[in-house]
């Protein structure tokens, strides 16, 4: 996280209520009651899909999201005393040594022995969405294990990371996925580091604001790191999961001349500090019930998520 | 304040005196001595113990070896963890010296996470200041350093350099004048009678209308059960770095000059000893 602030980009997130200007940089930020409204959101999409999510709440605290999907990953087999492996596929590997300046007493094996060989291989993966108060935006956290209940070490989560994102991994390794403890379940997780989520978030939502789109802060965000460690979005989350509800800002309407979704309306993105509860709804379209609870997507088709402007 | 910079560098140079013993079920080629060593406080355990690794791989084969990891009456001692965290939380009234128990097999992959260079203590450090300083002053002090005043925080702490160490630190301890605190306090309260591991929660040192939030504040809003009634016998010790804080101490202050050296003020809860 060593890069120059954005200018502004951090603003104040009080409660004390400022009206969100058009390209507001507070709002690539997310504050908890939000997040916990696009996870709602979310959830009831994928319900209708059947792909997995649920809402997990441990006792006293915060919830979260999450899924346990069977995908590919390299994971390491370890040799027999002939050189012999069971897997049918094998490579090769060096083992990734990333460079670095300490001097380094380590003596003791690393979690990946040297005499090894790689293969592709089913791997079970667990995905957790939470969210962050320091950073207040989300954090996706996942572990993984072969099929026997081996869990892969992060060398093998690294092997197995798209190559499309292998670079950056290369580059800083110890910035992007890292070992981490679940902050409620204190268990071992590896962790998409979150500092960097408003680089990516901002121009996105920002554009969205711009084109009055519907953006779901936690689909738009897991569209993007969701791929990094093998879990899909498919692209029905994008156009079918709408955006929570807000309270009005002075900003105004578009002319709506095909009918809105109920929870539609030119807000900025979800992270502007609004209290969720009910207030008046924007005059576009039947009466709505209260903002607080999640309206389901309308039968009338979504902008498109590299949509036009309605109407 | 002189008392202000002596509380400092008595929380730098906290130290906990340690005897390690090797797991009985470990294969060595002849028996093991206990290994003695004073652990600073505000270090990692696997930061401070290759003379503890060196010791017992002298009776050891290499191949019954593989990462260490410790347990204290059988809990695993998590090394991301401040060694003074640790031991307040888990052997606060115990007897001196603190008796850790040393593994090289079998290592408890839900519940450690792997430490296989001190490069990785570098970067859970670094992590920990840098989400310090997103809570306290939305990460512009942070990422106004350059990378050399990065590593010079880390070296300060790898090599016990306490001058080193806050010549940079003081930096990530100020703030506008007119605020009168940091933005959030960065902190922690551990519990020992709960599944969750930690409590972490958005607060203020300074409200809204000027009133400076205390310790009791911070466990009132946080963590109620912390705090006995005046009628009842006292059921839970607050901790930091070993002693207890009067409730009544700003938060302020003690961000500023009780947190460790990540920066988080790592507060534990534990019962209370009975009599």
């Amino acid at each position: 996280m060593a890069g120059r602030p954005t200018p502004g980009c951090l603003s104040d997130l009080e409660m004390e209520s400022e009206e969100p200007t058009e390209v507001e940089m507070s709002s690539c930020f997310l504050d908890e009651e939000t997040f916990c409204q696009c996870c709602q959101l979310l959830l009831q999409h994928s319900h209708s899909l059947c792909d997995g999510w649920s809402w997990e709440q441990v006792k006293g605290s915060e919830g979260y999201l999450r899924k346990t999907a069977l995908g590919t990953g390299r994971t390491r087999c370890i040799l027999d005393q002939q050189g012999n492996s069971s897997d049918q596929h094998q490579e090769r590997t060096f083992s990734l040594s990333f460079h670095n300046d300490e001097d380094d007493e380590d003596d003791g094996a690393v979690c990946c022995i040297q005499e090894e060989s790689s293969s592709s291989s089913v791997v079970q993966y667990e995905y957790h969405i939470l969210y962050s108060c320091s950073y207040q935006t989300p954090v996706l956290y996942f572990r993984a294990s072969t099929l026997e209940g081996r869990s892969l070490c992060l060398e093998e989560v690294w092997d197995s990371v798209h190559p499309n994102y292998r670079q950056r991994l290369q580059h800083r390794p110890w910035d992007t996925i890292t070992q981490q403890e679940h902050p409620l379940l204190g268990q071992s997780f590896f962790v998409l580091h979150p500092c960097r989520t408003e680089e990516f978030m901002m121009p996105v939502l920002k554009a969205a604001l711009e084109e009055h789109r519907q953006v779901n802060y936690i689909v738009t965000w897991l569209s993007v790191v969701g791929p990094v460690v093998g879990l899909d979005v498919p692209l029905s989350y994008c156009t079918q999961v709408p955006e929570p509800p807000h309270t009005p800002s002075s900003s105004p309407q578009p002319p709506s001349s095909s009918p809105q979704p109920p929870s539609s309306s030119p807000q900025p993105p979800s992270s502007s500090p609004q209290p969720p509860s009910s207030s008046p709804q924007p005059p576009s379209s039947s009466p709505q019930p209260p903002s607080s609870s999640p309206q389901p997507p309308s039968s009338s088709p979504q902008p498109p998520a590299l949509g036009t402007k309605p109407g | 304040m002189a008392d202000d910079k002596d509380v400092l560098r008595d929380v730098w140079f906290g130290r906990i005196p340690t005897c390690f013993t090797l797991y009985q079920d470990e294969i060595t080629e002849r028996e093991a001595e206990p290994f003695y060593l004073l652990l600073p406080r505000v270090s990692y355990l696997t930061l401070v113990t290759d003379k503890v690794k060196k010791h017992f791989l002298k009776v050891m084969k290499a191949e019954d070896v593989e990462e260490m990891w410790f347990d204290f009456e059988g809990t695993p001692l998590k090394w991301h963890y401040p060694i003074g965290l640790l031991f307040d939380l888990h052997a606060s009234n115990t007897a001196l010296p603190w008796s850790i128990t040393v593994h090289f097999k079998n290592f408890p992959e839900r519940d450690l996470l792997h430490c296989p260079s001190n490069s990785v203590i570098e970067a859970h450090f670094m992590s920990s200041i840098k989400e310090a300083d997103a809570l306290k002053h939305k990460s512009q002090v942070i990422n106004d350093m350059q990378k050399k005043d990065h590593k010079q925080l880390w070296m300060g702490l790898q090599n016990d350099k306490f001058d080193q160490f806050w010549a940079m630190n003081r930096k990530l301890m100020e703030y506008p004048t007119e605020e009168g605190g940091f933005r959030y306090i960065p902190f922690r309260i551990y519990l020992t009678m709960s599944d969750r591991p930690f409590i972490q929660k958005l607060f203020r040192p300074i409200s809204s209308d000027g009133y400076t939030h205390t310790l009791g504040d911070l466990l009132k809003e946080v963590y109620p059960m912390a705090i006995s009634s005046d009628d009842e016998s006292k059921r839970y010790q607050v901790v930091i770095h070993g002693i207890e804080p009067l409730l009544e101490t700003p938060l302020q202050w003690l961000s500023e000059h009780l947190s460790h050296p990540d920066n988080f003020l790592h507060i534990s809860v534990i019962p209370a000893p009975s009599d």
